[in-house]
């Protein structure tokens, strides 16, 4: 306990610097931007943003990132109750109650909630990583090699095996990341990969230079294409008060607690990420809810349990980022790339090593969250006005943007290039329904993961039952193996009915 | 029903150039990587060789089920669990796409030479000439802030290093 006092003291005191303040307000500021513009989800957002940091020490360069990451979270709200158009897919759920209510004139009552629930829920989640991260640290520590690259082929396989529609593309995307990672010269046996004697490739591809090609470039193809045939939207006016009454809070506390709970152990924990999240605790809300037939008609339980559900699992995944140096998101991969970027090694270590950073990103986050709130209800007319800037202005501007940051990173035309055939890649990839996340989660751990296998290859001289043998490995090994082949589990029972005959019920 | 087919022709076309560049990618394991002096338990080439293969594998599986028409239901199903992204279904307006991209590739060339300000701001124009034109001047006004106005903050406030270009001959 004391010395869990004794870091957060030391937390705020990073945090609480006046530079460390004003970014995490700036970050929450353009998160929130990111998140109500159509388009920008938070992964395109924190990898365009990344150059902004690369002068800053990087307990400044995360919180500012942070702010982005849950200020996105939250901004994709606010279009979703306005005008039912999700600025992400994890607010996708929030629209059917969320703008039912703004229709209804109860668009304040609605903000309200959302920001409330995602601030009770990004407040659990701190809590969490600081009572558990470091414990969690404590045990993955003693990890050695074998553990790592095991738990790396987990973390891999769980967010893959969420992404998209087909696991098998997502599964492909996943590979195609590491492929890329390959690139360049390998650092144990000096010797060139894939170069084809170009010396840029030497230092392999960056990460960021693929993420902001696939994601920031195809979304501005994906805009041009769609602006032949533009949607109609009806923006709903903020009616009435802002505040929620009486009512409303009795409604809304067993909601938000339910979906905070629901989304950081699903979502966070179990890494199904905040999308899932969010469409988990509304079938909670569907089914246990007092007010369960009101659902889908403007129920604020609606509003109330997905919104924290999202939040709860976005603070959930920063867990796994700080304590084992997985990323449980895309989002947080990219974040991550940009630690490895700053020379800092996400693990373990990172509570021991560098307790300043740790506990003053989470005390900034503590801040960031009650910037949020401040930030949202009273401004909600300035966010929503955003919506105004015409389609194309933004697509250029993104297009500027991206150029911009790949060019400072390593002062190199090259890199612009690569970015654009990223782009059109990304586009095509797109148009074939092939997940885009995967390759970043790819390439960020790839080097990571072959450096582990091959250290635990000269620990057992060779012998691959070294996985097998060590029972933390094994247990990674044996969750990554059921998480991709959960789609065929329905055909185990049909398999039995198959060869023992007609016994059991048929259907 | 024409739209279906798109899609299925889409994915048919992307399952044959996953197929073709695994088995590139597998094919390079052996003759873009050197064996190396230094005598490894694991050498350079193991881990991305087995990467080759198992997206070879995958790509195969994908190529297959696209020849023999695999069922779409349970991936829709899936994705409404997951929430999955709306899959783009407009059709691609190839043309713009093309003029946009041949602008970029010109952005990136004449970046260093004519210095990031001055591409930035012509590319930008470009990009609204391609676009819309119906509201030349303020455009011009917001294309103006965000190449000088974006090269005097990174410059001078963030202290980033942006080419100079053609500015440095005015002694900017």
């Amino acid at each position: 306990m004391q010395q869990l006092l004794s870091n957060i003291g030391l937390g705020f005191s990073v945090a609480g610097t006046p530079l460390n303040l004003l970014l995490s307000f700036v970050g929450v500021f353009l998160g929130t931007i990111i998140g109500v513009l159509p388009g920008i989800g938070p992964m395109t957002g924190v990898a365009l943003l990344i150059p902004i940091t690369f002068g800053m020490p990087p307990a400044s360069a995360i919180i500012l990132m942070a702010g982005i990451y849950y200020g996105a979270m939250y901004g994709g709200s606010t279009t979703s109750i306005l005008v039912n158009t999700p600025g992400e897919s994890s607010s996708v759920v929030t629209c059917i109650d969320g703008h039912e209510m703004a229709k209804q004139g109860r668009a304040g009552p609605a903000l309200a909630a959302a920001a409330i629930g995602s601030f009770v829920a990004g407040t659990f989640a701190t809590i969490m990583l600081m009572a558990f991260g470091p414990f969690l640290a404590q045990v993955a520590i003693k990890f050695g090699p074998p553990e790592f690259f095991a738990l790396m082929v987990m973390g891999l396989t769980v967010v893959t095996s969420l992404a998209g529609r087909s696991m098998l593309k997502a599964l492909f995307s996943t590979l195609l990341g590491l492929a890329i990672a390959m690139v360049g010269i390998d650092m144990q046996s000096a010797v060139q990969r894939f170069t084809f004697g170009n010396l840029q490739f030497m230092d392999g591809i960056e990460f960021l230079v693929v993420a902001i090609g696939i994601f920031a470039l195809t979304e501005v193809f994906v805009n041009i294409c769609e602006m032949k045939n533009p949607k109609e939207t009806s923006m709903e006016k903020i009616k009435g008060g802002l505040w929620m009454t009486k009512e409303d809070w009795k409604r809304f506390w067993p909601s938000s607690i339910r979906g905070t709970l629901s989304g950081f152990f699903v979502g966070g924990v179990a890494g199904a990420g905040a999308a899932v999240a969010s469409f988990v605790s509304y079938g909670i809300e569907k089914r246990f809810s007092k007010y369960k037939d009101e659902l889908g008609t403007g129920a604020i339980e609606g509003v109330a349990g997905p919104e924290s559900a999202n939040n709860a699992a976005a603070g959930g995944s920063l867990i796994y980022l700080l304590c084992l140096g997985i990323p449980g998101s895309g989002t947080t991969a990219i974040m991550l790339g940009a630690l490895i970027m700053m020379g800092l090694q996400p693990g373990p270590l990172l509570f021991t090593q560098q307790p300043a950073f740790v506990w003053g990103l989470i005390a900034s986050m503590y801040i960031g969250n009650i910037m949020l709130l401040v930030l949202n209800l009273p401004l909600v007319g300035m966010w929503v006005k955003l919506l105004k800037v015409p389609e194309y202005l933004l697509t250029l501007l993104i297009i500027l943007f991206s150029f911009l940051g790949v060019y400072t990173m390593n002062n190199s035309v090259q890199d612009l290039l690569l970015m654009v055939v990223f782009g059109v890649i990304g586009y095509g990839m797109k148009r074939a329904d092939i997940p885009a996340a995967p390759i970043i989660l790819g390439m960020v751990l790839g080097k990571q993961m072959e450096e582990k296998f091959r250290q635990s290859m000269v620990i057992s001289d060779g012998s691959l039952s070294i996985f097998v043998q060590r029972p933390i490995a094994i247990f990674f090994l044996l969750v990554a193996f059921l998480s991709i082949t959960n789609p065929y589990w329905k055909y185990i029972p049909m398999g039995f009915r198959k060869l023992f005959g007609k016994g059991s019920k048929a259907a | 029903m024409a739209k279906k087919k798109e899609i299925k022709r889409e994915e048919r076309i992307a399952s044959v150039i996953m197929t073709v560049f695994s088995a590139a990618y597998l094919v390079g394991t052996f003759f873009q990587i050197p064996t190396s002096s230094i005598h490894q338990v694991v050498g350079p080439a193991v881990f991305p060789r087995a990467v080759g293969l198992l997206m070879l594998l995958i790509s195969v599986i994908y190529l297959i089920q696209q020849i023999r028409g695999y069922a779409k239901e349970a991936d829709a199903t899936r994705a409404a669990i997951i929430g999955a992204d709306e899959k783009v279904e407009t059709k691609a307006d190839i043309k713009t796409m093309a003029i946009m991209v041949l602008i970029m590739i010109a952005y990136a060339f004449l970046f260093e030479p004519l210095g990031y300000a001055v591409t930035t701001f012509l590319s930008f124009m470009a990009g609204v000439l391609v676009l819309n034109r119906k509201h030349l001047l303020r455009d011009t006004i917001v294309g103006f802030i965000a190449s000088f106005g974006m090269y005097f903050i990174f410059t001078t406030l963030l202290r980033v290093q942006l080419p100079a270009g053609v500015l440095s001959l005015l002694g900017l």
